[in-house]
């Protein structure tokens, strides 16, 4: 096997076909970018999805003077009731834990939490947030009921289940996520059909070539390795682009994500650098087979 | 060399046999005319050899090998030991002499060194000293059928293949062909040569079989073309 060789016919065939060359690689780095952006929000969502799925609560908020809710009567509930609800919570079934929180301790926390934004934590005042039940549970799926027999209780201002906001937040996530994958679906038919198109004008621009390579007895791996190689250097320097434009979309997109909503966990240039090589080693393997698989066809052994 | 036991050949889409019961054996170092009328099957007893086509019946054997046990991916090996010249040429138009000839070597991993020591010396044996760095269009007629037979035979095949290697070239340059066939011929090589040239099997008088709807009509050593084609 003479590599100079192969090398040379590969150039020539790529040379020849630059245009259909061209727009493969775009096709091809298209196709892997989404691809690649698609698989990292999936992580992305995955990764948020353990993380938040053991945080999440139902923060359940008691009355106090600024309640606007009606039944509250903008008055505190008494200490009496206060237990009240802390010994009906922690007999229900779903309940993990109950943890109270004053209001001077959540004030101290939104301080803390909003510590980066001077505006928000110059305005708020101890008392804003009331006092408040944060209940752990067992499985987060599991909120309905709490929520619905907390809601119209006496001394309850307001439940918030933090998981439904989550969920929102993933929705919208795993709705990009299945937008790039299915774009990315797209572009690779479209890939795969470039590759046969190109192979076949590169077996049919050599086919002098191929046809003297046949008669004086050039083994059929000789004959078919630049081809398929061909596609496969497309693949590669598709994949190069797609390696950059995945890079854009972790700086971007992703790290746009996690610096304005708390709620993303970040992920690491290790994940990403494993999303390119495993997408590029995808796209390599996908135009070189269907080079081979055109060939095939189209070039008799 | 070359064993022909009861060969038939039918291409698919025909009714009519290409070839039909043909029994031919060639020997090593022998000179054959492969003569008859276009559609006679000459092309077909070639492409047979090559294994480019199997037969439909029979059995063919070509250098002490049973084409029908040999699997495919051993054909390029079969093929290495057989050099084939056709009337187009078939040279490469961006590659010189040299790189035409070399190429044949190369896409069968020869390494260079080798290449660089035979092909001068096969360029000279086909008679085209001088001429190495010539591009194709840059040639007669005649001398791009030597860069075409040098290309056959610089691997030094066991067997020759011509089909009709005159046809494209006028009288006078082919008796030059013909004698540079007959070199490669003297030095062991087993030549089939199909053609229509009476001119030339008359005059070289070597052994001639003759094709007539697929069938071996008339086998002759030393024999002329026959009358019915036009011939002495």
């Amino acid at each position: 096997m003479r590599v100079q060789f192969v090398l040379q016919e590969i150039w020539i065939g790529l040379r020849r076909n630059l245009t259909m060359t061209i727009a493969l690689i775009v096709t091809v780095a298209i196709a892997m970018a989404l691809f690649g952006t698609g698989v990292l929000l999936k992580m992305q969502v995955d990764k948020s999805n353990n993380y938040w799925s053991d945080k999440v609560e139902v923060s359940i908020y008691l009355c106090n003077k600024l309640s606007a809710n009606p039944n509250c009567k903008k008055s505190e509930p008494s200490a009496d009731q206060k237990a009240e609800i802390r010994k009906q919570l922690e007999s229900m079934p779903q309940v993990a834990k109950v943890v109270p929180e004053t209001a001077q301790e959540a004030y101290q926390r939104a301080k803390e939490q909003f510590k980066d934004s001077p505006g928000i934590a110059g305005s708020i005042q101890p008392g804003d947030i009331p006092d408040s039940f944060r209940v752990k549970l067992k499985d987060p799926k599991n909120f309905a009921a709490v929520v619905a027999q907390m809601s119209n209780r006496g001394g309850v201002d307001q439940v918030v289940n933090e998981r439904a906001i989550l969920d929102k937040f993933f929705k919208i996530l795993s709705g990009l996520q299945w937008a790039a994958l299915t774009i990315a679906a797209i572009q690779l038919i479209a890939a795969v059909l470039l590759v046969a198109n190109t192979i076949r004008l590169s077996a049919f621009n050599r086919r002098r070539e191929t046809g003297i390579m046949r008669l004086v007895g050039a083994s059929n791996i000789y004959i078919q390795l630049p081809f398929v190689l061909e596609g496969a250097i497309a693949g590669l320097v598709g994949g190069v682009f797609a390696a950059v434009l995945l890079s854009f979309s972790k700086v971007f997109l992703l790290g746009r994500l996690q610096k304005n909503l708390q709620l993303a966990t970040p992920l690491g240039w290790l994940d990403v650098t494993t999303v390119i090589v495993a997408s590029m080693c995808f796209g390599i393997l996908l135009c070189a087979l269907a080079s081979f698989l055109t060939l095939r066809r189209y070039l008799k052994i | 060399m070359i064993h022909f036991d009861n060969v038939t050949k039918v291409y698919s889409h025909q009714s009519r046999p290409a070839l039909q019961g043909v029994n031919v054996a060639v020997e090593k170092g022998e000179f054959v005319f492969l003569v008859g009328p276009s559609g006679s099957g000459k092309s077909t007893f070639l492409r047979l050899i090559l294994k480019e086509e199997r037969p439909t019946q029979g059995g063919i054997h070509v250098a002490g090998k049973d084409l029908s046990r040999l699997s495919n991916w051993k054909v390029p090996h079969l093929r290495r030991r057989i050099g084939c010249v056709f009337q187009d040429f078939r040279l490469l138009p961006n590659k010189n002499v040299y790189e035409n000839v070399a190429f044949a070597l190369e896409v069968i991993g020869k390494p260079r060194r080798f290449i660089r020591k035979v092909v001068p010396e096969v360029i000279d044996l086909v008679g085209l000293e001088g001429k190495a760095h010539r591009m194709p269009d840059e040639l007669s007629g005649g001398e791009q059928q030597r860069v075409a037979i040098a290309r056959a035979f610089v691997n030094r095949p066991m067997i020759l293949l011509a089909d009709e290697p005159t046809g494209n070239i006028d009288p006078a340059t082919s008796i030059g062909i013909m004698k540079v066939l007959d070199r490669i011929n003297r030095t062991g090589t087993t030549v089939v040569m199909a053609t229509h040239d009476a001119a030339i099997v008359d005059a070289f008088r070597k052994r001639v079989v003759e094709l007539e709807d697929g069938r071996v009509v008339r086998d002759q050593s030393r024999g002329v073309y026959g009358q019915a084609y036009g011939g002495v």
